[in-house]
């Protein structure tokens, strides 16, 4: 059923010109590389990718901002290339970072300013603007001007200024990019509510965390193409699967009889210090166990970066940050 | 309407714009008073020459041109836009670009108005230039539709800067000075080749000097301001295309950024 999906893209493709001005030539950089993607409607969907992945690319093109160079994507239905109208009235866009707002204006000029662009005027304008407000937690800081504002509540009027058009559906671009964690797990909470009405969202993310704790699905993209889509429990797997212990130090026999546990998948040394990666769910606390046995007492547990798992999963290193 | 709606959400923002760039301090004791001087540079030369007539002239020509060069900050002002990050979210927006970026930059407006209303009416007596009560109410009004038309041919620069953020300044003040050369600021039009006077007729600021010297003479404004109108509503015509073109354009080689990348 087509009227399932939000946002369904079928052998998507950009390829960017390289060189400048007249000396645009040669193959280009392939931003995306045939994706297929399909988001049901009140899904929150998450797109996980390191930088580079073409994450952002694909948002661009979903915003209407940016042209494929070949396949399909449709927003509802309305295709982004030749109905760009009706896609722009029905979906919101929110990326992360300082950028986005209009610094001397107040929370709550910049909300209407973005309200008068949908469509929105007079009392419904003003009453829009003044739930939203008290949504996001800014009703009493909505007459300061945002410049003033923490990162934290400049995401905020970012989440609400993409919420004042009333979309279906919601892009959110990095949205939690430099914010410090406790704004990011209210941010978090207020994904929960968006899904909770059955609003459509879209979020890419480099944060596995994240993308674990807020989405329904998670599909994970590298060098422009999806690699897989997978429940949030996957994901939750891997971060434990793939832990990392580290010490300071350790005597040379001691990690080379760990190394030989099953469920170590590698171990490293550089400056003295050993990293140990667990390829298997527990292993991590058998490893901290067992040197504590053998003496060594100063351990560190940590989740594995999205770069490792990638390379633990999908078995490449095409992870370098790309042009 | 959604277009008026959405100058008029815009205007907010020029405001808050020209706040944060003067107080009314600064924007009297700094800002008028370096147009002031910039007029009376001119006006000057016409003194040195002996001319009263050069000096009216020139006056009057220096003071319709200080509206372009003010106006002409438009060129700075639209890029704005693209340095605060939000350009990809009004393209992606179902609103119109002209109505953002028209109330973008009105600011330039009123304040352009009021700086030449002080140069003509405070300053002109002194060097000539005299008005009656009727013709000096009359001027406001002739003003306005200088600005308000020169701001329209701003816009269409500062639609193409939009891409080219690094040489706003030039633009602006290479148009300026053109401007000032060729519409008939410091010698009349018909001073150059008759070509050159066909193409100035397309600037809304050749037709609006011309009212503002037919009022100053005691004559009549009118078919000036028409003239200015006309020209200024195909400059905001042209103004739409070139957004619309830059909109599309930065769709196919993606030179709309998004947020901080």
């Amino acid at each position: 059923m087509i009227d399932e999906y939000a946002v369904e893209i079928t052998a998507l493709r950009r390829v960017f010109a390289t060189g400048k001005g007249l000396r645009k030539r040669g193959p280009g950089h392939v931003a995306l590389d045939g994706v297929d993607l399909a988001v049901r409607k009140g899904e929150v969907h998450g797109l996980l990718g390191p930088n580079g992945a073409g994450k952002t690319t694909l948002c661009k093109i979903l915003s209407t901002v940016l042209l494929p160079t070949s396949g399909t994507a449709k927003v509802l239905g309305f295709d982004v290339v030749g109905q760009t109208s009706r896609v722009r009235e029905s979906m919101g866009i929110v990326f992360g970072g300082e950028r986005g707002l209009y610094g001397r204006l107040t929370a709550r000029q910049n909300l209407k300013f973005w309200g008068a662009l949908h469509g929105l005027h007079g009392k419904a304008l003003r009453t829009r603007v003044d739930t939203l407000l008290e949504r996001v937690g800014l009703t009493g800081r909505a007459d300061d001007r945002v410049e003033g504002f923490s990162r934290g509540m400049k995401q905020r009027v970012h989440l609400a200024r993409g919420l004042v058009g009333d979309p279906a559906v919601l892009l959110l671009d990095e949205p939690t990019t430099g914010m410090d964690p406790v704004a990011a797990k209210d941010f978090r909470s207020l994904v929960g509510e968006l899904r909770a009405e059955n609003r459509t969202v879209l979020i890419t993310t480099h944060d596995m965390v994240e993308a674990e704790q807020v989405c329904d699905r998670v599909s994970l993209i590298d060098a422009g193409r999806i690699l897989a889509t997978e429940p949030p429990a996957a994901l939750s797997e891997w971060i434990t699967r793939f832990e990392r212990v580290d010490v300071p130090a350790a005597p040379a026999e001691v990690v080379a009889r760990l190394r030989e546990l099953p469920g170590v998948g590698s171990v490293s040394t550089e400056d003295g210090r050993v990293r140990f990666e667990t390829t298997q769910e527990g292993v991590a606390a058998q490893l901290v166990r067992a040197l504590v046995d053998e003496g060594v007492t100063s351990v560190t547990t940590s989740k594995p970066s999205l770069e490792e798992v990638y390379l633990h999963v999908f078995g490449h290193n095409g992870m370098a940050v790309r042009k | 309407m959604h277009w008026i709606r959405v100058f008029a959400a815009s205007t907010v923002n020029a405001a808050a714009d020209f706040a944060a760039t003067y107080t009314w301090r600064t924007w009297t004791f700094a800002w008028l008073s370096r147009i002031i001087a910039q007029v009376l540079f001119f006006t000057l030369i016409g003194t040195l020459l002996g001319s009263p007539d050069k000096q009216r002239f020139l006056l009057i020509g220096a003071t319709v041109m200080a509206i372009v060069a003010e106006v002409l900050f438009t060129c700075a002002s639209s890029t704005w836009e693209r340095r605060a990050g939000t350009l990809p979210l009004l393209v992606a927006s179902p609103g119109d670009l002209l109505a953002v970026f028209a109330g973008r930059s009105i600011q330039w407006v009123p304040s352009s108005v009021a700086t030449s209303s002080v140069c003509l009416l405070v300053v002109g007596p002194f060097f000539g230039v005299h008005w009656t009560w009727g013709t000096a109410l009359a001027l406001v009004p002739v003003l306005v539709v200088t600005a308000v038309t020169t701001y329209c041919f701003a816009l269409v620069a500062g639609a193409f800067v939009l891409n080219a953020m690094d040489i706003r300044n030039i633009v602006a003040n290479v148009l300026g000075a053109l401007m000032t050369a060729f519409c008939g600021a410091v010698v009349p039009v018909s001073y150059w080749p008759g070509w050159v006077g066909q193409v100035v007729t397309l600037l809304p600021t050749t037709h609006g000097l011309r009212a503002v010297r037919a009022l100053a003479d005691g004559g009549n404004p009118v078919g000036g301001c028409v003239a200015a109108l006309l020209t200024g509503v195909l400059w905001l015509v042209v103004a739409r295309l070139v957004l619309h073109r830059l909109a599309e354009h930065g769709r196919r080689d993606g030179t709309i950024e998004f947020g901080d990348s």
